[in-house]
């Protein structure tokens, strides 16, 4: 029967005991969930998720056909934890000493033992220690073959040249804290990727648990930058460059191809040129472009700019008779002559160019105002920056109000003023298309990931001088290609070509030196040209005139025909009259 | 005989007196009202399929974690390899590999200019020379453009092949019967027609 009087008790004992048991639960809880609660959420978060930076990688140099200049690869610096090297037991009861395990390393990696021993024993209580740096995937895989323990790796971003130092000169190089140099330099904001950062939860054996992967931001990568230089082109005239810069003795060189039509330059050699791979085996005057850089006096390359003014002014044209004396002298006995002695010439506008007379220049220069020469040879882009390249010079182009009689004259013929290659090519470019300059450039453009294109050139060009003045002059440019003393060094059967010799003298210390900076800048095809060429060798020590350029040139010339496919001329050049 | 009455008499009681098995005879009433067990059976089979999917599903899920992750990786290693390759790619094919490994197969620069062949009426536009035999672009000591990654000799491709069989020393014109060769360090040319 029922106990009518213990029920209640053991009712409210029951009752009792759940009731401080859901308290001592509901007092943890609290505890738990609002006391420390912040607490342990950022520690278990802290524990649990891991916020990882994600990179995009940089973008590629390539040239003109999509072929790579520089690329970034992913390299592998090994990595070592000092305070965990040991002996490693091997299965089947043998045991690698550290000895050994260091020579295994230094074969796989082809480090030095001693060395790797050095930086291991360097500080012993480390978690870290370099082994090798920058080591390819194929010897990664070797380390990792020899499975040691204490041994990592880790991916580090690099990049590569694989075609060495072609456009070495043009495309840069990247330093231990970014661009140094060249294309790499100053299209960073081009090429350089933008890193990302995502976030995920992971496991205790590090795999991200599924549906936790939250992505903040992508990585972006780089754009490719694309070059108006043709690589193979590229390699073939700085090899010419280097072969005759060498057998003549030259310090330095330069060799530009300019398509005349858009400005683009198909080729730019330096010599010396860096390799981007190995920086440190050349000297530091080296590191940039010469071409870019480096102002010179260049001599007589300038004088058809002085022929093309005149013409377009209506002052002569080429066949204009003239007569040219040895020398001119100024009231205080200083005098300006020509490269050979002689009297009084009749010399044609054109005769004056072909046997690159200072003398006849200097009188037909008379016909302009200093105003018109000088406006006229800013708008060929003298003394201003073609922009292409960073650390490029300006050259420099004295104000009118300091031209002094002799610098007047010397002007003409391309002394007293300096430019650098860049600015000759310009100046040919411009008269090959017909008396329009085009910015000379190198890049076609930026291609970004998501497709859009960057950084494209400018297209729209200035009138320098006329048509009818650009295709004279250089009309009788084409007298030096078939009357002069180059003419059996350059003519190439078949094609008619314009060409200008330039032998120019080197100023030093306020005196002319017995050096020379020698040039030869020409136009191929002729009739209808293509492509502006100028080759300078600077301070030959033998051949100490344009004839040391003129094999250069013509090999140039020739290479140009094969690769840009340039037809025979149909017509043969006009006997042009170069005296009366 | 009296025709006696027939008493009833009672029964003596049964020799084996156990109590008997009573049963309590549900109604009908209380025989409805009892759930059914095919429902419960039902109920209870469903809780326990509906656990054990979770759990499967459970496992398979994290199973699947670890396979993308190993699917990742992999993609990760192959993408790698993939450059390495393409980096060997570009080595191989920069100017200065090409151009030596040409000229050291024999093959020579033309440097004259070329002649065109119009393919729509056959003419040919340009005096056609042969290329002279010295007409290298790359002079004996090797390209003047550097690259510091070539690192790997160029091929020696001018020995005879038969030479390599031997000692691998390209020594002078040796004549070996088992391989044709038109003088020393030239390969051996097919008949062609």
């Amino acid at each position: 029967m029922i106990n009518a009087r213990s029920t209640p008790r053991r009712l409210t004992l029951t009752v009792i005991a759940l009731v401080a048991i859901i308290m001592v639960f509901s007092g943890k809880l609290i505890d738990i969930q609002v006391v420390h609660a912040a607490e342990y959420n950022e520690q278990s978060l802290g524990k649990r998720s891991v916020a990882v930076k994600t990179y995009g990688a940089r973008g590629a140099i390539v040239d003109t056909n999509g072929v790579p200049l520089a690329s970034s690869v992913d390299r592998f610096d090994i990595t070592a934890s000092p305070k965990n090297v040991k002996d490693v037991k091997r299965k089947g009861g043998t045991t690698d000493t550290v000895q050994e395990l260091i020579a295994q390393l230094a074969e796989a990696t082809g480090e030095d033992a001693a060395t790797i021993t050095a930086s291991l024993a360097k500080n012993p209580d480390s978690d870290f220690a370099f082994v090798s740096k920058l080591a390819t995937l194929e010897v990664r895989g070797k380390v990792r073959e020899l499975k040691i323990p204490w041994i990592y790796d880790q991916v580090h971003p690099s990049r590569t040249y694989p075609q060495g130092a072609v456009a070495g000169n043009l495309v840069g190089f990247i330093g231990t804290d970014g661009p140094q140099a060249g294309l790499e330099y100053s299209y960073d904001t081009c090429l350089a990727p933008t890193d990302g950062t995502s976030t995920y939860e992971k496991s205790k054996d590090g795999v991200r648990l599924p549906g936790s992967t939250v992505t903040t931001t992508e990585p972006i990568d780089g754009g490719e930058l694309r070059l108006t230089i043709d690589s193979d082109f590229q390699w073939y005239v700085q090899e010419q460059l280097a072969a005759q810069a060498q057998v003549v003795g030259a310090d330095w060189g330069t060799a530009t191809v300019v398509r005349v039509s858009d400005g683009h330059i198909m080729a730019l050699a330096d010599y010396p040129s860096v390799d981007p791979n190995n920086v440190g085996g050349v000297p530091n005057t080296a590191l940039g472009s010469l071409a870019f850089s480096t102002p010179y006096e260049p001599g007589s390359t300038f004088k058809p700019m002085t022929v093309a003014m005149l013409i377009d002014q209506g002052k002569v044209d080429i066949g204009t008779q003239m007569v040219v004396p040895g020398r001119i002298y100024f009231p205080d006995n200083h005098y300006i002559k020509d490269v050979w002695a002689h009297g009084d010439l009749n010399m044609t506008v054109a005769g004056v160019l072909m046997n690159s007379s200072n003398t006849g220049i200097s009188l037909l220069s008379d016909n302009l105002t200093k105003q018109q020469r000088y406006d006229y040879l800013r708008k060929f882009g003298i003394a201003t920056r073609t922009g292409a390249f960073p650390g490029e010079s300006a050259g420099s182009l004295r104000p009118i109000e300091q031209w002094d009689r002799v610098t007047n004259y010397n002007i003409a013929f391309g002394q007293g003023v300096s430019a650098t290659s860049a600015q000759i090519a310009s100046v040919y470019q411009t008269l090959g298309n017909n008396g329009v300059r085009m910015p000379l450039t190198l890049i076609e453009g930026c291609t970004h990931p998501d497709g859009t294109v960057t950084d494209l050139p400018a297209t729209e060009g200035t009138r320098v001088v006329s048509e009818h003045a650009a295709d004279q002059t250089v009309l009788a440019l084409e007298t030096i290609v078939t009357k002069s003393a180059l003419t059996k060094l350059i003519t190439i059967p078949g094609y008619r070509i314009a060409a200008k010799s330039g032998t120019a003298e080197v100023a030093e210390g306020g005196q002319y030196t017995n050096d020379r900076i020698v040039s030869l800048a020409g136009l191929v095809p002729a009739d209808n040209p293509e492509y502006a060429v100028v080759v300078t060798l600077g301070k030959p020590d033998i051949l100490k005139s344009s004839v040391a350029a003129a094999p250069t040139f013509k090999n140039i010339v020739t290479q140009i025909i094969k690769t840009f496919r340039i037809e025979p001329s149909t017509t043969v050049t006009p006997d042009i009259p170069v005296a009366w | 005989m009296s025709a006696a009455y027939a008493y009833a008499t009672p029964r003596t009681t049964m020799p084996d007196s156990r109590p008997r098995h009573i049963e309590i005879v549900t109604s009908r009433a209380q025989r409805r009202s009892r759930p059914r067990s095919f429902y419960a059976i039902i109920a209870v089979t469903s809780v326990f399929t509906l656990l054990l999917a979770q759990l499967m599903l459970s496992i398979v899920l994290s199973d699947g974690a670890y396979q993308i992750s190993a699917l990742q990786n992999e993609q990760k290693q192959l993408a790698r390899t993939e450059q390495a390759l393409n980096e060997d790619l570009e080595l191989l094919a920069s100017p200065q590999s090409l151009a030596t490994r040409a000229e050291s197969l024999g093959m020579v620069l033309g440097t004259n200019a070329p002649v065109f062949l119009r393919l729509s009426d056959g003419v040919v536009t340009g005096a056609p020379t042969p290329a002279a035999g010295t007409a290298g672009a790359i002079g004996a000591g090797g390209s003047l453009v550097a690259n510091a990654l070539l690192t790997d000799p160029v091929v020696d491709l001018t020995a005879d092949p038969a030479d390599s069989a031997v000692g691998g020393a390209p020594s002078g014109p040796t004549a070996n019967a088992s391989v044709p060769s038109n003088g020393s360090g030239q390969l051996p040319s097919p008949q062609t027609r």
